[in-house]
């Protein structure tokens, strides 16, 4: 398969929360267009609130849109598709009354996977993200970032194409989430799947991806993408080069009037009360 | 080393002060008390071989622990597919789950009669109304134990591809495990209650009905021994439960 045929189109894709004409009424999302090309990685920024989780959500199918559709690989994409999307999400939703390894084959059997192959599919993936020697610990006996690598593992685990990860690392303190990135980075180098990923960290979002786009305030639209034009795995020193600082600051300039339109949004709202 | 030193582990604070209530009630029923009404233990104690070896005794034990299991097993079964039904559905949790509220809230000892008229003065009657005493904690509780489910948890399940009855096995169920337990140990105390009530009110057989003649018949060795009897047999069942719980929310502690 060629590696720029798109694999993941948003064609015009809306979402409101509440019936029309109700004063609670929310457009989270208004004509959402995107296309993404097989083995991307793709940085999803915006203000909080602007829609970044709902539009993954429809991605994944755990959401229907208001208006619009999004396909997979030429398909209309109308509920979870737990053979192609691949979940990381920013909360824990590991299950606690099971172990780490138990928990990545949980996923395995919910996606169908056969007993036999379960096993070494598990291990291999805890030891893609280190930490195959915690195997029969329970969740509740690690780390924050500890348990965003077993989600992570759990994810790679279903050998998805494509892995939607909605702020995996926002819970995580700065070190962690720095090392974090870099493994990743690393990682995703070799897996060469799609991948989107939503985060409100500027340097983060470009350390990480091939493009970032910007969402404008709620109702979110695409304001801008920008091109990361920069290798696989990223090394450590791209993240204090003078390339990613130009582009954190150009992505701050794009988000600072969008997170100023929420504030005085807000402000309004507030006023009327 | 702990200065108070190993000798007062919790057990053993614990063994000494029933040790103590056992000889203040030893002293003050031979200084105070009326033989007619109350004995010292001592005297219990010395009953206690007479009471387990009356064939008439030991099956009026057997008949109340069998009321009370199947009781309790109904009760289980019965309030576990209730508190699933009403507290895994958001309309049923809203409409039925305040009557059930205020069933539980009613003393049911005043509705004894009608159990008994429509169950008759056998054993039937003594398991319905345990039953009806049982049924309700175990539902409350399984209904709170649905309801702090994290959905987060069912969203990732879903998106793995999890099949409704894989959602039921795999994580409905081992959440609400812990406060199945506690619920099961307190509708274990409920039967016991409901059916000794009963036993009490009217009946020819089981340990309410003895507990009652030995009262009526003044002789209060052969009722303590009686109670001490039965409270061994309740605490048995709730360590039972309890051992139950243990083994199966091991990652709760974990
Ligand atoms: N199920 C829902 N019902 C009503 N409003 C919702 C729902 N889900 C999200 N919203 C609203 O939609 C907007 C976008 O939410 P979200 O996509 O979670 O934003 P974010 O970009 O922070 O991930 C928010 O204002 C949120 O309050
Ligand atoms: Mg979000």
């Amino acid at each position: 398969m060629n590696r720029t045929s798109t694999v993941i189109k948003v064609e015009g894709v809306s979402q409101a929360f509440g019936a029309e004409g109700d004063p609670r009424r929310v457009v989270a999302l208004e004509s959402a267009t995107l296309d993404i090309p097989r083995g991307e990685l793709l940085s999803l920024i915006g203000p909080s609130g602007c829609g970044k989780s709902t539009l993954l959500n429809i991605i994944g199918g755990l959401a229907t849109p208001t208006t619009g559709r999004v396909t997979i690989d030429g398909v209309e994409v109308k509920g979870p598709s737990p053979q192609k999307v691949a979940y990381v999400f920013q909360e824990n939703t590991l299950f606690p009354w099971r172990t780490v390894i138990d928990n990545v084959k949980l996923g395995m059997a919910f996606q169908g996977v056969s007993k036999s192959e379960r096993e070494g599919r598990a291990r291999e993936s805890l030891e893609a993200v280190g930490m195959q020697d915690f195997a029969n610990h329970f969740p509740g006996q690690l780390s924050g970032g500890m348990k965003q690598r077993v989600q992570l593992a759990r994810a790679l685990g279903l050998q998805t194409e494509i892995v939607l990860m909605d702020e995996p690392f926002a819970a995580l303190d700065e070190q962690t989430r720095m090392v974090l990135g870099e493994d990743l980075s690393v990682l995703l180098a070799r897996t060469g799947k799609t991948i989107i990923f939503v985060t409100h960290s500027l340097v983060e979002a470009v350390f990480l991806a091939d493009r970032v786009a910007v969402l404008t305030a709620r109702p979110g639209k695409i304001k801008k993408i920008i091109n990361v034009e920069e290798p696989h795995p990223r090394k450590s020193n791209f993240m204090t080069s003078a390339k990613l600082g130009a582009m954190r600051n150009e992505l701050y300039e794009l988000l600072h009037d969008e997170i100023r339109k929420t504030m005085t949004l807000r402000a309004e709202v507030g006023g009327d009360k | 080393m702990n200065r108070k030193g190993p000798l007062m582990s919790p057990g053993i604070a614990r063994l000494l002060v029933i040790i103590a209530l056992l000889a203040l009630w030893e002293v003050g029923a031979r200084l105070y008390a009326d033989p007619l009404f109350l004995c010292p233990p001592s005297q219990a104690v010395r009953a206690l071989p007479h009471i387990l070896t009356d064939p008439k005794i030991l099956n009026a034990i057997r008949i109340t622990v069998y009321e009370v299991l199947t009781a309790f097993v109904m009760a289980v079964i019965c309030g576990m597919a209730i508190g699933l039904a009403v507290g895994l559905n958001g309309f049923t949790k809203q409409s039925i789950l305040p009557v059930i509220l205020l069933l539980y809230a009613t003393p049911q000892a005043t509705i004894l009669p009608l159990f008994i008229l429509s169950f008759g003065i056998g054993p039937a009657a003594k398991i319905a109304f345990g039953f009806s005493h049982g049924i309700f904690p175990v539902i409350v509780t399984v209904v709170a134990g649905v309801q702090n489910l994290k959905p987060s948890l069912l969203t990732a399940a879903k998106s793995m591809g999890a099949s409704r009855w894989q959602i039921f096995t795999t994580i409905i169920f081992p959440h609400m495990i812990p406060s199945f337990f506690t619920g099961m140990r307190l509708g274990m105390t409920a039967v016991l209650l409901g059916v000794l009530l009963a036993e009490l009110y009217v009946s020819t057989a089981g340990i309410g009905f003895f507990t009652r003649l030995f009262a009526e018949s003044f002789s209060p060795p052969d009722l303590f021994a009686l109670i001490s009897v039965l409270a061994t047999i309740a605490v048995v069942l709730n360590e039972g439960c309890r051992t139950a719980e243990r083994r199966f929310s091991r990652w709760h502690t974990a």
